[in-house]
């Protein structure tokens, strides 16, 4: 092992575990000892990653109010940083909430979690143009039936059991931190990007059903034949054409192809 | 110290009075740009797939010529390079085509993982040679020359037996590439080692010099720590002259990276650095 790379494991190792270097490593002298040079190292370290996850994770702090510093404090000790961008070290923070103790005990914490980096993560997806009402008119009649739709690559849906999505709200908007409420089945909430703005909002539990679906490359036929089975035939129709206007206006449809 | 006339290697631009593009400032910015003739972007903020980053980038680079800073080029690690943060620091430089792109002289991390920080190196042969080749190696896929900037440092190795300015020298001579010089980084490392800035400027071959960083810093109890949150103090102003003396008409900026203060506040450092260096440069003219 050379010499540069002795000493710089051994500093890796003196800021992340605060272990005391070997003296013939760094020089204390008249303005400071050795032990507070490196403490500057070890101070800055905790500060910058704490700083960035603040700054991803606003949803997670108005849920976990006074608990979010030593959250963040316990996930910094137990996960150092692999990648050169700081901005992708809390990409493990829910994965910790939902093994760690005491947090593994409050699930909500990690779906919050999970919910604020799908909003982090949507923010900077690559670009992808959507289509409008007008580009699904190019589908000959005939061929409905087969059509399936391609969705945007930035979509995520999340899995909620409580009322995740109301925090990050409150935050967004600056509002009154709500109560925490669990629902009596779990909810779906629709995470994606139309143009540079980041939008989420709950899905209708049929809506989720047809989504879900096409997102697995199922037919329009297949995806009626869906809300035919919850509504009855009549009412599948108007309600499939009211939720594709919806996702068509929302900018989640990029294309389509015919099956 | 005396003006020199010492040509330049290269033919990179001199560009004048410029700041640090900050998210903060973004929309005022557009709105007023003053005297800003042009901006530095931290290269890892706009090495992103899409979105508004991008949008904003390519606002700033309509209106002004840009310059890309890194901060996770990690030169002087013993680990090996990171091919893939080259290649897309390569896809962002073909993309905004900077006046010209620049690192630090420093180490992030290593065995895989990041301290996010601008560790100093020891400053030995084997290190320089090991940061020399490294340098050659990013030129090349770069295609161009590229910048380095002294960091803050805490700690003195004691196996270092060059001076941090005798490093960064050999450094900028041996791989033929340019140098960043922050002046607050500078007075910091000097403060903190008991060094004199002014030989550390002396040690410093003016052909190589491209640009100047201007910040603050804080007052520890016993080190000064290098925060670039405050305004430019004194001493770094005084500093700041001498360097202007040495090294001729060199492109400069104000770097704030925390404590933001409105952006008119920034102009007005930038116009205090303009109206202590235009007349020095004429006098020497």
């Amino acid at each position: 092992m050379s010499t540069l790379q002795t000493i710089q494991q051994q500093m890796l190792q003196a800021v992340l575990a605060e272990r005391t270097l070997p003296p013939h490593i760094v020089l204390g002298d008249d303005i400071a000892d050795a032990s507070s040079r490196l403490d500057v190292y070890r101070h800055g370290y905790r500060i910058r990653l704490r700083d960035a996850l603040k700054v991803e994770f606003a949803g997670l702090q108005c849920m976990a109010g006074s608990r979010f510093e030593g959250m963040l404090d316990k996930y910094v000790e137990a996960h150092p940083s692999e990648h050169y961008n700081i901005r992708w070290y809390g990409s493990g923070l829910a994965g910790f909430l939902e093994y760690a103790h005491p947090w593994r005990e409050k699930p909500q914490l990690a779906n919050m979690a999970k919910m604020d980096w799908a909003i982090s993560t949507a923010f900077d997806a690559a670009d992808e143009s959507s289509m409008g009402v007008a580009d699904l008119s190019a589908v000959p009649p005939e061929s409905w039936a087969g059509l399936r739709l391609t969705l945007q690559n930035n979509l995520q849906v999340l899995e909620c059991a409580y009322n995740t999505d109301a925090f990050r709200r409150a935050t967004d908007n600056g509002s009154k931190r709500p109560h925490l409420r669990r629902f009596a089945q779990p909810r779906q909430v629709l995470v994606w990007r139309r143009a540079t703005t980041v939008h989420y909002r709950r899905l209708d539990d049929d809506e989720w059903l047809v989504l879900g679906a096409s997102i697995q490359g199922e037919t329009f036929a297949s995806l009626c034949a869906r809300l035919a089975a919850c509504h009855g035939e009549s009412a599948a129709m108007p309600r499939m054409v009211t939720v594709l206007k919806r996702w068509l206006e929302a900018g989640l449809i990029r294309g389509w192809d015919l099956a | 110290m005396t003006p020199s006339s010492a040509t330049r290697p290269g033919s990179l631009p001199y560009l004048g009075y410029g700041l640090g593009l900050r998210v903060e400032h973004y929309e005022a910015l557009l709105a007023n740009p003053g005297k800003v003739e042009w901006l530095e972007v931290v290269s890892e903020n706009y090495m992103v797939s899409g979105g508004l980053p991008l949008v904003w980038l390519d606002r700033f680079r309509e209106r002004f010529p840009l310059v890309m800073h890194g901060v996770s080029l990690s030169i002087g690690s013993a680990d090996p390079l990171d091919e893939d943060y080259l290649a897309r620091l390569a896809a962002l430089a073909k993309r905004v085509e900077p006046a010209w792109v620049s690192d630090h002289l420093c180490w992030t991390g290593v065995q895989g993982v990041n301290l996010h920080d601008l560790m100093p190196l020891p400053y030995t042969e084997e290190a320089l040679e090991h940061v020399v080749n490294r340098v050659k190696r990013v030129q090349d896929v770069l295609k161009r020359r590229i910048l380095l900037e002294n960091v803050s440092s805490y700690v003195t190795f004691a196996d270092s037996q060059l001076t941090e300015w005798e490093f960064l020298a050999a450094v900028a001579e041996r791989a033929d590439c340019l140098i960043l010089l922050d002046i607050n980084n500078v007075h910091v490392s000097a403060k903190n080692h008991g060094f004199s800035s002014l030989d550390y400027l002396r040690g410093i071959p003016v052909s190589r010099v491209q640009q100047f960083h201007l910040a603050g810093y804080e007052q520890g109890e016993r080190l000064i720590i290098d925060t670039h949150n405050a305004p430019v103090s004194n001493a770094v102003w005084d500093l700041y002259m001498e360097a202007v003396r040495r090294f001729g008409r060199i492109s400069t900026m104000i770097e704030r990276d925390d404590n933001f203060p409105p952006l008119a506040e920034l102009m007005a450092e930038l116009e205090h650095a303009r109206a202590l260096a235009e007349p020095l440069l004429q006098d020497a003219a």
